[in-house]
């Protein structure tokens, strides 16, 4: 039987369930489909070990927009996001960089490796924050396509122009200087310390396949530091519960709305008539029919995949072909009977809370990024921990603790091909704790359950292809109206009555959810439902 | 009639020199060195061998600026198409990469189906954006903050020549120009020597290997930009600008090295040579690099601390080292006998390239450098001896702070790997090597003043280049101090024998 939907969601992530929210919330009729038994895609809390519940993929929240927390009252649904604004940054001659909230205390601590820094940190944060908020405007509303000049994108542009009216020529020049500069080029004009650039250096390349010294870097750090909670500026979270609570609060909220989810329902193929989105086709045969079509999956998976390439033109199915997805990272999470210790640390330090950031030397991240250039993981990867059990008990046993641990390079191509990781995963595993013991003595013998996630996992058990975490490469050529595809960035696709509301939409990848809303915006402005 | 010193006799100087001297200002070009020429003068390595300069690559000089400047009476000429390059190979024939692609097809498809279509598609799009790149190039960088009609002009003028090019072209142009050059020259070919040559001059300069983010455009804009060499190579060309200066009235100063540039209430007032002599002046045209003008010869505090700052923060890591041989005979590359070939890049495959950036960046040299290779006594018998070859070699990547430092030992090392690599491609060319000259960055920072040992005065990065080169604020060639402009390679359009930086600033001085 076909029950008819005025939008029907493929995949029930973060977006996929803002976008569905929001489309209940201007009263359609929405399905959301999900093709895992649980919901959340890769923002999702697991008990992969009895008792440990971890944040299998995505781990911290810090972009997820406060207009979305606010419109779909997720406060009220279950968000409860702790703020993890400590940094802590070890070095394997056992001393260590801890920096966080207090001004004093990190002047002093900076101090032991550059005075110089140490004086320069609070304007940098207070550069960062002004960059930000320059670059908002450019997250908070669909990207122009400055190839079309109709009234409305030159309307747009204008409306952008504005955010940019006080700067001057200067401000103007150094925005789009860090557009193009590389992480450590941009940081060393401020700083002189590795021992701050390193792991600072580092927030401009997670989940990209470039390295801290590859120009474009620059500007994702800016990226990771547009976080925000509450309007707090610059402030990381945790969600209570773990990172699944989020996806969580947003399905209660959209079911309260009114939308219906449906798990174990992977959908197969799109119900085409000629150019045309009808509906899907489940794997099992199930026909469901909508006057739209929202894919909430990658633009690989939802052109190449569900749509097909026979239904799309020949320029476009290259241009897809073309946006690299090539996932660069993978995840260790560890069940610990009992607290890691860090040399000179003392049990009570904020350090344990804080994000731990193993990235002691641009060398250091420059030869990890090497090794995946050459289709290997880093025999010395970076790594950034949390230790979330710290901040909510919740998720561990009394007195013991998960640790989840981001590790990047793990190249999804490897030299002997992507599915040399199911061979690989284990030594990987080993990588990534050998090389957390030596900055972290005794870890090893604390370890009760551990799992590995290799970006070959992350395609084949959540759907991401390559293991790309952002639903395709943050890269400059790839961003904005670039994003999929060149003309084809504001959630509308060549393929009639089929939208895209995941990351591989503007503005990209982390827990947002602004693409699900700007793309359910962006349907309901065109009467598109 | 107003004085004006130009400092640098490079081409860059001369060219600036001989517009302002046509313009009626009395000119002196002031040179450290007791030739003309700078990096384009020629030097004789051996009796009978001469080896053009460190640049010995002119297919980038701008027809439109030397014909302007009517250099033609003055003996310039130019070859006829833009030479081929022999993409050469340590084990097979490798392939000529003509300017008219469909030449190349049948070698390129022989080496993988498809890669010959490739190029002649690649070729293809270049042709197509060829004419707004080099529009871009030509003109002063636009203002992003118009405050005048033509400043508006030159601005909307670029958004007009970009759309121009019609939608998918301006695109696919925005595309790729952020993009690494191994992504996109990957997309034409599927046999790693093509993309590995082609790739190789974007390296050229810019601290980066070819997987970096930005060396497409580096790539686009060194294509786009190049036409048929001078005849006679680069000293050819200083030749006929010298004459034409000397010409126009212009007179020209050897071995006088500037120590200061005198600034006195915020106005340039003249130069002080080393021996402590002085030459007044109120205008001062800088075409050494920029950290060198502004940081060394302006006496420190002079300027506005940010602009200080931002001029030191110009990153100039040099990694091009220049190897000179004199041959007993001819060169042979492999499986080419009886072939003559003017120009050659030396690289097998991307990652070779990239290797190559991987050891400078920790500071220690490449066993496989990849290679520049001019053979100059092709085209001009008279370079060498009859029947015998000059070659001149820029290699990467030698990083100019070499762990330990450039010794002798360390220069014998890099240049017997250098041609090693040679030998690899051109068997038999290590036993006919007569005479060799290296030169290591730190060489080059010495001879020739080069902040880094840097040959484009600044490394050629997306966020060093039009109005960012050599920093925002610089970028329209003149400086906070009145008087003090900037006309060398670290200003826009940048690097190599292009002459457009010298008449660029040479016209921002004139107000045209």
């Amino acid at each position: 039987m076909a029950a008819s939907y005025d939008a029907i969601v493929v995949g029930a992530g973060h977006n996929g369930l803002t976008c569905a929210a929001y489309l209940a919330k201007a009263g359609r009729k929405v399905l959301v489909l999900e093709r895992r038994s649980s919901i959340g895609g890769a923002t999702a809390s697991e008990e992969i070990y009895p008792g440990f519940t971890f944040s299998s993929c995505s781990y911290v929240v810090s972009l997820l927009r406060p207009q979305i927390i606010r419109d779909l009252e997720l406060s009220k649904h279950g968000l409860e996001i702790m703020p993890l604004d400590w940094t802590f940054s070890p070095f394997e001659d056992g001393t260590s960089l801890l920096r966080g909230p207090d001004p004093e205390m990190n002047r002093r601590n900076i101090a032991r490796f550059s005075r110089r820094d140490a004086e320069r940190y609070p304007l940098f944060g207070q550069a960062m924050s002004e960059l930000g908020r320059m670059v908002k405007p450019i997250i908070e509303s669909p990207a122009p396509d400055p190839s079309k000049l109709t009234p409305s994108t030159i309307y747009e542009l204008l409306r952008m122009g504005k955010h940019f009216k006080g700067v001057g020529e200067e401000w103007l020049a150094a925005n789009l200087k860090m557009m193009t500069m590389s992480a450590v080029d941009f940081l060393s004009e401020w700083f002189e310390s590795e021992r701050l650039i390193g792991p600072m250096s580092v927030s401009g390349i997670i989940g990209t396949f470039l390295g801290i010294r590859s120009p474009g870097t620059a500007y994702v750090l800016l990226h990771h530091y547009m976080g925000e909670i509450d309007g707090a500026f610059r402030a990381w979270g945790l969600q209570k519960g773990g990172t699944g609570g989020v996806a969580m609060a947003i399905a209660r909220s959209a079911q309260a709305l009114g939308v219906e989810i449906k798990t174990d329902c992977p959908v197969a193929k799109l119900l085409m008539n000629g150019s045309e989105a009808r509906g899907v086709v489940l794997e099992n045969g199930d026909e469901y029919r909508a006057k739209a079509v929202v894919s909430g999956a990658d633009p690989h998976r939802t052109f190449l995949g569900l749509v097909g390439e026979e239904h799309l033109d020949a320029d476009f199915a290259k241009q897809i072909k073309r946006f690299k997805m090539r996932g660069s990272s993978g995840k260790v999470n560890l069940a610990l009977d009992s607290l890691p210790v860090f040399p000179g640390l003392d049990r009570d330090s904020p350090a344990f809370r804080a994000d731990i950031t193993i990235a002691p030397s641009i060398d250091y991240l420059e030869r990890a990024y090497d090794d995946a250039k050459y289709g290997r993981f880093s025999r010395e990867p970076f790594m950034d921990c949390v230790i979330p059990s710290l901040t909510d008990p919740s998720v561990a046993p009394p007195g013991k603790h998960v640790m989840s641990i981001f590790v990047q390079y793990a190249p999804y191509k490897l030299k002997e091909g992507p599915a040399a990781w199911e061979s690989q995963r284990e030594a990987f595993g080993d990588t990534v704790i050998d090389t957390l013991e030596r900055f972290s003595p005794g870890i090893k013998d604390r370890i009760l359950h551990r799992h590995v996630l290799t970006p070959w996992d992350l395609e084949q058990t959540y759907g991401l292809t390559e293991g790309n975490i952002f639903h395709g490469e943050l890269s400059l050529e790839q961003l904005a109206f670039m994003r999929p595809a060149a003309g084809w960035a504001r959630y509308e696709t060549p393929v009639e009555k089929l939208w895209l509301c995941g990351s591989g939409a503007h503005p990209g990848g982390g827990i947002m959810a602004a693409p699900g809303q700007l793309c359910a915006k962006t349907m309901l402005q065109t009467r598109a439902v | 009639m107003s004085r004006a010193i130009v400092i640098g006799a490079g081409h860059n100087g001369l060219v600036a020199g001989l517009l302002l001297a046509r313009a009626g200002r009395s000119v002196t070009v002031v040179e450290q060195g007791d030739e003309v020429g700078g990096l384009c003068a020629a030097s004789e390595i051996h009796p009978g061998y001469t080896v053009p300069g460190l640049l010995h690559d002119t297919t980038g000089v701008r027809r439109d600026v030397v014909e302007a400047l009517g250099l033609g009476r003055f003996g310039l000429a130019f070859e006829s198409e833009p030479p081929s390059v022999l993409a050469a190979h340590s084990e097979h024939k490798g392939v000529v990469l003509h300017a008219e692609a469909k030449r190349s097809r049948d070698e390129l498809e022989a080496l993988h189906a498809g890669d010959g279509d490739g190029y002649i598609a690649w070729r293809d799009f270049l042709s197509r954006i060829r004419g707004f790149v080099s529009d871009v190039l030509k003109r002063k960088p636009p203002k992003l903050r118009p405050d005048s009609i033509a400043e508006f002009w030159n601005l909307g003028r670029t958004g007009i020549g970009l759309r121009r090019l019609g939608r998918s072209d301006m695109l696919e142009l925005m595309r790729v120009a952020p993009m690494c050059a191994a992504d996109w020259l990957q997309e034409y070919f599927e046999d790693p020597l093509p993309a590995a040559a082609l790739a190789a001059p974007a390296a050229i300069g810019a601290s980066l290997g070819p997987w970096a983010a930005g060396t497409a455009a580096s790539s686009l804009l060194y294509e786009c930009a190049r036409g048929p060499e001078v005849r006679g190579g680069p000293a050819a060309l200083v030749d006929a600008l010298r004459k034409a200066f000397e010409a126009a009235g212009g007179e020209i100063a050897l071995q006088s090295r500037v120590a200061r540039i005198r600034v006195e209430r915020g106005a340039v007032s003249g130069v002080e040579f080393e021996r402590g002599r002085f030459a007044e002046a109120p205008l001062v045209v800088a075409t050494c690099d920029p950290k060198r003008a502004l940081l060394e010869l302006v006496e420190p505090g002079t300027l506005p601390l940010d602009v200080e700052e931002q001029v030191a923060a110009v990153r100039a890591r040099g990694t091009t080292a220049k190897l000179d041989l004199a041959l007993d005979g001819q060169i042979r590359f492999r499986g080419r006998d009886g072939e003559r070939h003017p120009r050659a890049v030396v690289a097998d495959h991307l990652d070779d390239i990239e290797r190559a950036f991987d050891a400078a960046k920790y500071r220690t040299c490449p066993q496989r450098p990849h290679l520049d290779v001019s053979v100059p006594s092709v085209n001009d018998t008279s370079l060498a001896p009859a029947g015998k070859d000059v070659v001149s070699i820029l290699a990467h990547a030698a990083p100019h702070e070499l762990e330990g430092g450039w010794t002798l030992e360390a220069r014998e090392r890099f240049a017997d790997a250098i041609v090693d690599a040679l030998e690899a491609v051109a068997p038999g060319t290590r036993s006919m090597i007569v005479a060799r000259a290296f030169a290591s960055p730190a060489d080059l920072e010495r001879r020739y003043g080069l902040s880094g040992g840097h040959i484009h005065h600044g490394e050629h990065a997306l966020d060093q280049l039009l109005f960012m080169r050599p920093t925002p604020k610089l970028a329209r060639y003149a400086t906070p101090i009145e008087g003090l402009y900037l006309g060398g390679s670290g200003s826009h359009p940048g690097g190599g024998v292009t002459c457009q930086p010298g008449a660029l600033a040479a016209r921002a001085i004139l107000g045209r």
